[in-house]
């Protein structure tokens, strides 16, 4: 039985009275120190309500874990290793003489500083202009406004036309070629700004978004940045489904380095990329681009299905590059509705990492990417069956755990087509981006 | 084959230390001022010198994070001080012993201070001999001054721990086993779980080995032992992160370091008394009495400040006999549960199946590595299990009803 709907409640732990109250409905709770997130928990109406008892010491855990993870004297910033859990080993003598940590923590979560005009943002929309509009009435009141705001429309009845005019300062761009890295491609071409931010139409970005995603590259070597995605609303039994049994997309709160060490750690069972972020919230610099291409046409939505972003990181990591998870800069994300939705999303997500680990394969010769397709998925498929079986009311698991193992015939089906693999990614400018390649996959 | 046990206070110069020649490993129980913050265990040659270097890197790696955790916990308290508490509850601790005079003289020795110490409004012991052969036990009671001392003719730990409940006169009532002694800051450490929630029901501590001198000590400990980390916990009626809540009781806490809110206990009519039997069915009355006073609406609290130190089963025979009553008593509290609380039956069934399928998947992973001693605990475990699933519940029944006639 899936527990829905949930209240979402957001609990500063920074106010000296902060609380859960008693509801009727389960809590899904978002723990925040001023603007930094710290995690989330969930709580069903006999577990409330959780008052100062037992919010101190978890507020202490939590802090605990954001101050090891971003101060260098205790170790930071914490880097990823297998499965994205970050290496936290505080020095004894750090520990100890640690002066007053509730005055560091302020510092760390103080309010975002910075300047957002290098950064365009681009939104990829296909027939949602509703979802859209609040995307961008959210865009439009940032603390710090972006510098270009680009929506890229990818329906053929240009349905978003109107929605954007609605806004000033935002550019309009149709792209009739089908598919979501193709939009992304068109976006990032059209765009002149060091820094570009994607995200999604079905997306709610949190006022400081934007300043956050330009302070996330404060560091040079960062050449990609994710961010936190939270659920928007958790009403219906798809989207609480989709956010507490598949993990949503993502809702760690601990910054991460994915860099060289977490790529060779998990190469062997093809890079776990995917747990670099999510697409409806990342950026890029634009000399990454120069350096490795554009996202690749054969993979996202409207083509693969989906890990078109996953792909990208993958490349950006095997040629030595750096990416940042920042979850201070967050979005809300409106999950899929329907319980038909989410099976067929759940598809898409396997054939298109099914198919980006061919391509990948393909382009790097890792043998890792083959033992995920071929030796680590069907393991898990397993798993998953007798787990669903041991742990009982697991007909919704089983159901969706059907459809990921079509979506992964689907993706074998769908890289093995001939000639398929041969394609490759577009470049953004030819001369130079070929000759980066050549350099240094070489 | 023995481990050391070393105390360390992480706040002081750490120092190093050489293993004795038959010992090869160490455990840790680190303190953070005072306060306990971690256990590790470590394996290494006999006669090795852990260096202070070695020992500060081991630090960082188990316990530094929750040292920081603890500083902000102390800021936090320090910043937002709790309201002043309401009046201060009485406490007894009851000991339920039988036959094992040595043992309950070590724990007796090892609460010395505690009246004095307690900020309780009284601290009282008690000791409940529970059908001792001989005047052992009496004795050792004797021996020490301001111990209570009750008989209790009826074989069978919830008979003891039930004469506790009416002898007792404490607001919360205490239950420590005989084979554990209490870490100096144990009363403390109750104390602050009940300022934490002073309406829970029930509140369970950190058990930790006493010592690991032997091969079935320190492969209990291996496998997880009591251990239930050095976090709070609050445990309440149901749980969004366990669906099966709280029919898996065990989670909760272990029956050698429980303590109550006495009037809950006398208004849920105590314990089972065919639970905990003894030789036939030595388990399951702790798992009865977390889950129906989880049942009850009310609160259990894990507190790892209140912490005792545990005596584990010596050899392997007896480990695996402990196993085996791990499965028994879990299945017999279960199909008790079953007839007595029909509204989870749902989740009284799924948790069975759950266990039996957890269990041959465990019993396969350790067929596979060859750990034929691995096998043989999860065979015990499970075995045990089918007996309590069997009707064992029943026949216990019937064999206290004949205990009760004898010694009304």
């Amino acid at each position: 039985m899936i527990v829905a709907p949930w209240s979402i409640r957001h609990v500063d732990l920074s106010s000296p009275d902060a609380e859960i109250a008693r509801d009727t409905r389960p809590v899904f709770a978002v723990f925040w120190w001023r603007s930094l997130p710290l995690g989330t928990g969930t709580y069903l109406p006999e577990q409330l309500p959780l008052n100062r008892g037992q919010l101190l010491p978890l507020a202490s855990e939590l802090a605990s874990a954001q101050l090891a993870a971003r101060l260098p004297r205790f170790g930071g910033p914490a880097r990823a290793t297998r499965d994205g859990r970050p290496v936290m080993n505080v020095p004894l003598n750090a520990a100890r003489s640690s002066g007053n940590l509730l005055v560091e923590l302020e510092r760390l979560a103080g309010d975002a500083s910075a300047d957002a005009r290098q950064l365009a943002v681009i939104i990829c929309t296909r027939d949602r202009p509703q979802a859209l509009a609040q995307c961008l009435a959210r865009l439009t009141a940032q603390v710090s406004l972006p510098g270009e705001i680009v929506v890229v429309d990818n329906s053929i009845a240009r349905t978003a036309e109107a929605a954007v005019s609605r806004f000033a300062g935002i550019r309009y761009l149709h792209e009739p070629r089908r598919g979501l890295s193709a939009a992304r491609n068109a976006g990032i071409r059209a765009s002149w700004l060091p820094l570009i931010a994607f995200t999604d139409d079905d997306v709610e970005p949190r006022p400081d978004w934007a300043s956050e995603v330009v302070h996330a590259f404060s560091s040079p070597r960062v050449e990609a940045v994710t961010g936190l995605v939270l659920p928007a609303r958790l009403d219906t039994p798809a989207q609480s489904f989709f956010q507490l049994q598949m993990g949503g997309l993502g809702g760690g709160c601990l910054p991460l380095i994915f860099d060289s060490r977490f790529f060779a750690e998990t190469q062997a069972l093809g890079a776990q990329v995917w747990r670099i972020g999510a697409g409806a919230n990342m950026a890029f610099r634009r000399s990454a681009f120069d350096r490795i291409g554009l996202f690749d046409e054969r993979l996202g939505a409207g083509a693969s299905g989906c890990s078109e972003d996953s792909e990208l990181w993958y490349r950006l990591l095997a040629t030595g590059g750096t990416c940042r998870f920042e979850p201070r800069a967050c979005v809300f994300h409106h999950h899929r509705e329907q319980w038909s939705q989410l099976r067929s999303q759940m598809r898409a997500y396997m054939r298109g990492h099914v198919s980006a680990l061919f391509v990948q394969a393909a382009l790097f010769k890792h043998p890792g990417n083959r033992r995920r397709i071929f030796l680590q998925l069907p393991n898990y498929f397993v798993r998953t069956a007798f787990r669903a079986i041991r742990d009982g009311g697991g007909a919704a698991r089983l159901q969706i755990l059907w459809d990921e193992i079509a979506g992964w015939l689907c993706g074998l089906h769908y890289a093995l087509r001939p000639g398929w693999r041969a394609r490759s990614a577009p470049v953004l400018s030819a001369a130079v981006a070929s000759a980066a390649a050549e350099a240094q996959w070489r | 084959m023995p481990y050391r046990i070393l105390q360390i206070e992480l706040s002081e110069p750490l120092g190093s230390f050489t293993l004795d020649a038959p010992q090869d490993g160490f455990a840790i129980v680190a303190r953070w001022k005072d306060r306990l913050a971690g256990f590790c265990m470590v394996e290494a040659a006999p006669g090795v010198t852990i260096d202070e270097g070695q020992l500060s890197d081991l630090c960082a790696t188990h316990f530094g994070r929750r040292v920081v955790s603890l500083e902000i916990e102390a800021a936090l308290h320090e910043q937002r001080p709790a309201q002043s508490p309401a009046a201060a509850p009485s406490l007894s601790i009851a000991i339920c012993t039988k036959d094992r005079p040595q043992r309950l003289a070590r724990l007796l020795d090892s609460l010395k201070q505690v009246s004095v110490q307690s900020r309780f409004s009284a601290a009282r012991i008690l000791v409940i001999d529970n059908a001792s052969v001989d005047a052992a036990t009496r004795d050792v009671v004797a021996g020490f001054s301001d111990v209570d001392y009750v008989f209790e003719p009826r074989a069978g730990l919830d008979f003891a721990r039930n004469a506790a409940i009416r002898n007792a006169n404490g607001d919360l009532l205490a239950f420590l086993d005989d084979d554990v002694v209490i870490d100096p800051n144990w009363v403390d450490g109750l104390y602050a779980a009940w300022r934490s929630c002073p309406d829970a029901g029930g509140f369970t501590g950190l058990v930790l080995p006493y010592r690991l001198d032997t091969e079935a000590q320190i492969e209990f400990e291996r496998r997880g032992g009591f251990g239930r980390g050095f976090e709070p916990k609050w445990f309440h009626a149901a749980s969004a992160d366990n669906p099966l809540h709280p029919v898996g009781a065990g989670v909760i806490g272990a029956g050698c370091n429980m303590a109550f809110d006495r009037s809950l206990l006398l208004s849920i009519g105590g314990f089972d008394e065919a639970l905990d039997t003894g030789a036939p069915l030595p388990g399951g009355g702790d798992l009865d009495i977390f889950y129906r006073i989880l049942r009850s609406g009310r609160t259990i609290l894990y507190e790892p400040r209140y912490a005792v130190y545990h005596e584990h089963r010596e050899s392997i025979p007896q480990l695996r006999r402990q196993y085996w009553t791990w499965g028994l008593g879990f299945m017999a509290f279960l199909a008790k549960s079953r007839r007595h609380d029909a509204a989870l039956k749902g989740k009284q069934d799924a948790i069975i199946r759950w266990w039996l399928l957890d269990r041959l998947s465990a019993l396969a992973g350790a067929a596979y590595r060859l750990r034929l001693r691995e096998v043989g605990f999860i065979v015990a475990e499970t075995w045990g299990g089918i007996v309590g699933l069997a009707g064992e519940y029943d026949r216990s029944l019937s064999r206290i009803e004949k205990i009760r006639r004898l010694s009304p």
